[in-house]
């Protein structure tokens, strides 16, 4: 893979006493944590914890009842300026093949053609360009949305269950590309609930319960805040939470 | 941070993609070629049937007109099924977005709400376009049949349809836009089509408040393109309630936005449009376009009548769903509206008074020009004309020497015709949708 199939951002995504209620429902409550760039943030926890919530409430496809979002310290004036959400379970356009999909979203950021072969490669979607976005199979549907998260140039992308459909031998394969993402100074933020994955692959983790932030940081500014020193995510997640 | 200024092309070929690989429009188009089809070759033998004798005579001829006979039944099987049919295509465009989770991807591109809706307008419309392949083959056929099409009436029709079409679609994206499903959306574009039926059926020629709902309906869009008329302020009307849909629809596509917000927001759209609709309603800028001038007055006469400046008060004792009424409203008054620069048209007594049969004068329409007035039982212009010059105390105008209608009678066979709309027209039909959905071809740089 190209590096300048990446694009290179510099900055830090703050999120700041984010809340967001259903009636009198709170579904995330003053939610706050920050992504630099480069670097791989996951948000972890239960089924119902508020992880999707809580990245459509940054992402703004959800409105908040209170809470920030910055960018190097700015409210940027759109989101969809700086962040990008790749939302679970979506088909998009299922009957149109895959090929004009990929080159629509390209064709809208101005990707060169090189560009898109690159990532299509990059994500394993080749065997299937000439095939029927419906008609996929899971985790061919899953790397499309991914190939169309790796099109846009957003300095924040959002993943929700970014693994699921995935094997393990894919899962690790999509891991290393996450790997090279970051390293092309995005921030990438990722709800999980495999908290095996989210071990190998996150820098810094947010453990979300019932819409609040039980502890966020690296894996051993958790373990101390446990007080597990050789606790695994699990442990500290039980203790946590 | 993402570049302003997203290129429109990607986004319309995707909306055009869209409505093409849906079935909704194919669909349609299959059910309009027996449809139009079997409306053209019912108006074609009909309109043969009233040529026998006329192509004997040419007075009888000067009464045949192709846009009645023909153009107008023709388009108007068309219209049915656009009306049943079209919906379910529009709301595609953002339905299916919706349903799949696209729209969650779609909102997050450089485009704003007004844009994206646009995009979504304009792939309605070239749908339009293809479904209109069986009514334009139908006055293709009627060429070559040897039958007549007066270019500005046809025209306008055509005009009035697209934007009949038009009208239908942006509701249709308004409803997609407010609904969470597709079916939901239909539920709601069929309630404003069909409802607008039952409107004219159960409201034409009451009065007052209901007569207004009534004039307001869908279905009257169109009634003043098939009498040949192209009315200014109609045309903004429309176009007025296309846009104010299609900024609904744009204040209802954001997910991010709280509810609250959408509902000031489509307050002050409602209110916007409502005052230019009522603006346009006062617009009288209408222009006669059919090729018999049926709308008009002779032109001698039509110049005479515009130079009285006085104003013209008429007084009609009628019930208005009164046949006279009807006549009297379609030969003089409107065509009155149109010419003089100040005419007054008022319908005397009410609704229980002339039931009740207590209007003594029932029947009678005055006429006050300046000082005086003069009142007639006639429903047809050459009675009232003469009336009229001699309350202006003026000379009535010499009929001048021109150009008559002659009338286009055609007595054609049509039978063949219904083998390209049951038969070919329709295998086309199935081949381009066949070929629509063959699979890309992919050119990589990099494998």
């Amino acid at each position: 893979m190209q590096s300048h199939v990446y694009q290179q951002h510099i900055g830090a995504l703050d999120v700041v006493g984010l809340t967001k209620r259903y009636g009198s429902r709170v579904a995330i409550f003053d939610a706050g944590f920050s992504a630099q760039s480069g670097e791989v943030v996951g948000v972890i926890g239960p089924n119902g914890a508020g992880k999707t919530t809580l990245l459509e409430a940054i992402a703004g496809i959800l409105p908040c009842d209170g809470g920030k979002i910055r960018w190097n310290g700015t409210e940027p004036s759109r989101r969809r300026d700086v962040i990008f959400y790749l939302p679970d379970g979506v088909r998009p356009y299922g009957d149109q093949y895959v090929e004009p999909v990929l080159g629509f979203f390209a064709g809208v950021y101005r990707r060169a053609a090189g560009d898109l072969d690159a990532i299509v490669a990059a994500v394993g979607l080749n065997p299937v360009r000439g095939q029927r976005v419906r008609t996929l199979s899971k985790g061919f549907a899953r790397r499309l949305i991914w190939a169309i998260g790796l099109l846009a140039p957003q300095p924040v992308l959002l993943l929700d269950e970014p693994f699921d459909g995935f094997d393990i031998k894919q899962t690790r394969e999509m891991m290393n590309l996450l790997r090279q993402i970051a390293a092309g100074s995005r921030s990438l933020i990722l709800s999980i609930h495999q908290l095996r994955d989210a071990e190998q692959i996150c820098d810094r983790i947010v453990l979300l319960a019932e819409g609040r932030i039980r502890g966020a940081g690296t894996l051993a500014e958790l373990r101390a805040k446990a007080n597990l020193p050789d606790g695994t995510l699990e442990d500290i997640f039980l203790a946590l939470t | 941070m993402v570049a302003a200024g997203a290129p429109l092309a990607p986004l319309l070929a995707k909306e055009l993609r869209e409505i093409v690989a849906g079935r909704a429009l194919w669909i349609m188009l299959l059910l309009l070629c027996p449809l139009v089809g079997f409306g053209f070759f019912q108006a074609v033998s009909l309109y043969g049937d009233a040529s026998q004798s006329a192509l004997q005579s040419p007075v009888l001829a000067t009464s045949l007109s192709p846009f009645d006979g023909m153009l107008i039944p023709t388009l108007g099987s068309f219209y049915v099924g656009v009306t049943l049919l079209f919906p379910f295509v529009a709301i595609r465009a953002l339905g299916s977005e919706k349903e799949t989770g696209a729209l969650r991807l779609l909102v997050q591109l450089p485009y704003g709400s007004a844009t994206l809706i646009s995009a979504k307008l304009i792939a309605i419309a070239s749908a339009w376009v293809l479904c209109t392949i069986p009514a334009l083959s139908a006055l293709v056929i009627w060429a070559l049949l040897g039958g007549h099409i007066g270019a500005g009436e046809t025209a306008n029709l055509l005009a009035g349809h697209f934007l009949y079409a038009l009208l239908i679609g942006a509701i249709a994206l308004f409803a997609a836009a407010v609904a969470d499903s597709s079916a939901t959306a239909a539920i709601i574009t069929l309630a404003f089509t069909i409802g607008s039926w039952v409107l004219d059926f159960a409201l034409a020629g009451n009065p007052g408040l209901l007569g207004s709902i009534s004039r307001i309906s869908l279905t009257q869009t169109l009634r003043t393109f098939e009498q040949g008329l192209l009315s200014i302020g109609l045309v903004l009307g429309i176009v007025a309630a296309i846009c104010a849909f299609a900024a609904l629809a744009a204040v209802w596509l954001p997910p991010g936005v709280n509810v609250r917000a959408k509902l000031v927001r489509s307050v002050i759209c409602i209110v916007l449009a409502g005052l230019i609709v009522a603006a346009t309603m006062r617009i009288r800028l209408v222009t006669d376009v059919t090729e018999d001038q049926r709308n008009s007055f002779p032109s001698a006469d039509a110049r005479a009548l515009a130079n009285l400046s006085e104003p013209l008060t008429v007084t009609v004792h009628l019930a208005p769903e009164d046949p006279r009424y009807v006549d009297l409203s379609r030969n003089v008054l409107a065509k009155l509206e149109r010419v003089m620069p100040n005419v007054t048209i008022r319908l005397a007594g009410d609704r229980a008074a002339r039931t009740a049969g207590q209007d003594e004068h029932y029947g009678e329409v005055e006429y006050v020009y300046g000082q005086r007035s003069d009142v007639s039982r006639s429903t047809s212009h050459r009675e009232i004309l003469p009336l009229l010059y001699a309350l202006a105390g003026r000379e009535p105008p010499r009929p001048e020497p021109g150009a008559e209608y002659p009338g286009y009678p055609l007595d054609a066979n049509a039978q063949p015709a219904l083998a390209w709309f049951f038969g070919a027209l329709p295998a086309l039909i199935a081949c381009a949708w066949w070929w629509s959905r063959r699979p890309p071809r992919i050119d990589q740089t990099i494998t």
